[in-house]
């Protein structure tokens, strides 16, 4: 079992009467890749400005690779690579520069420093920048020249703070192509972003924040479990549905029933709500066949991270 | 060499090694505005020792006009008065926006979380901005020259002046730097620093010409040496808390008093001594480099709540 590297602790965070985080409370594993995903407002920001050891929380704790933030903010900045959400660049220097000081700001010798800037430039794609001047990179070069900047000391975890906002598709895209690779040499990433697609892509679990607590934590098939009370099924069968409605009405766990063409179903199907697991689910569709029904397709739908994220949230905007 | 003189020699050298300051002093000297600068600065220069120096030429030439002699320490002066204004005016200009400006430009944040030491952020901002103040000063020594051909001026005045300019350089560039730190803006913290130095090169003369006038009709009369001599103190330390005062007065001494470091009055028949006032300012000066400098690594370092 992979080890906790970020833990916090009924973190919580107010600014005079307002709570900007509320009782916090999530664990990291090793090599996961966390999705932090909430409305404007909700306290993403705030909990990574505590996490980077930019803020100090009201009460509550945090543990990153087992340093404690306020107790140990220099260990915990030694594990970390932070990209803020705004940004800037120091324009008057050059790319290889701009690397070579943050490196330096790490500690890391003259010697190592070269060839490490050769490396991060390879890895982010602006080998070919290296003389350039970082006033004349486009954003998009920008934002991933600052992930270099992060990769500088060989971090076990990135914080990034919506990393792809502001970036063209194409650009958006790369970044994506670069997260991954970075999941893939094992980095902990923590990360915020607006762009669901982007996030339930390359996620191993999604973290939900609205009004500064937490909604819904885990992978997206727990995070279904978590907020759907019951299973929408969906099933196609040849001919008449009026029997296949009698018949499922008369099943344990089935709910409401929906029929073509109501609810926008395409002809022949009918859906229904279940409430149940697995196991129940099959013994269903068992004796759908055993009755003799002419089904064609029995489908669980699934809701994408969009759906989940609206179920999750009520939209409460402080 | 053993590993462990080798770790203490890379730790030395360390020391020494401020990526900050490397940094900002790519920055500055990059590009054409050091080199415009340092130019302006030395054509004012030398424009006014010219003008200075062909009004006494022209002077000298007139029965009972004044000596070559005079005309050396005129431009002692003049040089001495540009360096006053460079580093209580150009100094905290080149610091007033040392750390507001990454806040502003959005890069403090990503300073604050590297492994950076806020004393390592601070020194590295202030030996920049001293650095090219320092090569300003030193630019101008060739044209302090002429006073030595002209005459009238000593090694002892130069290095006097030059210690107190050097001390005060430190003094005003750390004003400024306290600002930024303390300022989210740099118009903020510049118009603050700017007062500030206004406050400590004019300010406190337009006080001592007010406090001490008064204390002396206050204590006119007064007899007791104890008295006599904390006036005397009184208004010395006040002296000492401003440049130009300090250079003045410490030429008084120097000349009137035969005094480099004090000497000794008699006061109501006690035997007294009475120190220089470049001596107080130094110590004065290092005083509040010291406490400025560590109030600002504080703020720096500190996380807000």
């Amino acid at each position: 079992m992979a080890e906790t590297i970020i833990e916090i602790q009924n973190l919580t965070k107010r600014y005079g009467d307002l709570t900007a985080l509320d009782d916090l409370t999530l664990s990291v594993e090793e090599g996961a890749v966390v999705g932090f995903i909430g409305p404007n407002g909700a306290g993403k920001t705030t909990t990574m400005r505590i996490l980077t050891t930019l803020l100090r929380p009201t009460c509550g704790k945090a543990w990153l690779a087992g340093h404690e933030v306020t107790a140990e903010p220099r260990a915990v900045r030694s594990v970390i690579g932070y990209m803020p959400d705004f940004f800037g660049v120091y324009e008057d220097m050059k790319v290889w520069e701009y690397l070579d000081f943050f490196a330096a700001c790490y500690d890391i010798p003259l010697p190592a420093r070269r060839r490490m800037t050769d490396d991060l430039l390879a890895l982010v794609d602006l080998s070919g920048k290296k003389e350039a001047f970082v006033e004349g990179l486009s954003r998009g070069m920008k934002q991933r020249l600052c992930l270099a900047r992060t990769l500088a000391h060989d971090p076990r975890i990135l914080i990034l703070d919506e990393p792809a906002s502001g970036l063209d598709p194409r650009a958006r895209i790369e970044m994506r192509e670069l997260l991954r690779e970075l999941k893939q040499m094992g980095k902990t990433i923590f990360f915020s972003s607006h762009i669901l697609s982007e996030v339930a892509d390359i996620c191993t679990s999604i973290a939900i924040l609205e009004a500064g607590q937490l909604v819904a934590y885990g992978n997206l098939e727990q995070m279904r479990k978590q907020l759907y009370a019951q299973r929408e099924v969906v099933v196609r069968v040849l001919g008449e549905l009026a029997p296949v409605g009698a018949f499922l009405l008369h099943q344990d766990g089935v709910g409401a029933t929906v029929s073509a063409p109501a609810g926008d179903l395409p002809p022949g199907t009918i859906r229904f709500a279940f409430t149940g697991d697995d196991e129940a689910l099959s013994r269903l569709l068992r004796a759908m066949i055993a009755a003799d029904l002419p089904v064609v397709s029995f489908v669980e739908e699934s809701g994408d991270l969009e759906d989940l994220f609206l179920q999750a949230t009520k939209g409460i905007v402080r | 060499m053993s590993e462990a003189a080798v770790e203490q020699r890379r730790r030395f050298w360390k020391t020494f090694e401020n990526p900050v300051t490397v940094k900002e002093l790519r920055s500055r000297m990059r590009g054409r505005r050091a080199f415009v600068v340092l130019t302006i600065y030395l054509l004012v220069m030398s424009g006014l020792i010219a003008l200075l120096y062909t009004l006494f030429a022209a002077a000298s030439a007139q029965p009972y006009g004044p000596q070559r002699r005079e005309a050396g320490r005129a431009v002692f002066a003049a040089v001495l008065g540009i360096q006053v204004l460079l580093v209580a005016f150009i100094t905290p200009a080149f610091t007033a926006g040392a750390i507001s400006g990454e806040k502003e430009r959005q890069t403090y944040n990503l300073l604050r979380t590297t492994l950076l030491p806020a004393r390592a952020l601070v020194s590295g901002k202030l030996f920049s901005a001293l650095a090219y103040i320092f090569l300003l000063l030193l630019a101008a020594v060739p044209l302090q020259s002429i006073a030595f051909l002209l005459g009238g001026v000593s090694p002892i005045e130069l290095i006097i002046s030059e210690l107190l300019i050097f001390v005060s350089a430190v003094v005003f560039a750390l004003l400024g730097l306290f600002f930024s730190s303390l300022m989210r803006s740099t118009l903020a913290a510049s118009v603050t620093t700017f007062a500030s130095s206004l406050l400590l090169t004019m300010g406190l003369p337009a006080a001592v010409m007010i406090v001490v006038p008064l204390l002396t009709v206050l204590f006119a009369g007064a007899i007791d040496p104890l008295v006599e001599l904390s006036l005397i103190y009184t208004a010395l330390i006040l002296a000492s808390t401003n440049l130009p005062a300090t250079l003045i007065l410490s030429e008084m001494f120097l000349i009137q008093e035969d005094a480099l470091f004090y000497f000794r009055d008699v006061i109501a028949g006690q035997n007294v001594i009475i120190v220089s006032p470049w001596m107080l300012y130094i110590v004065l000066y290092s005083l509040m480099a010291l406490f400025l400098y560590l109030a600002t690594v504080q703020r720096v370092r500190r996380i807000p709540r």
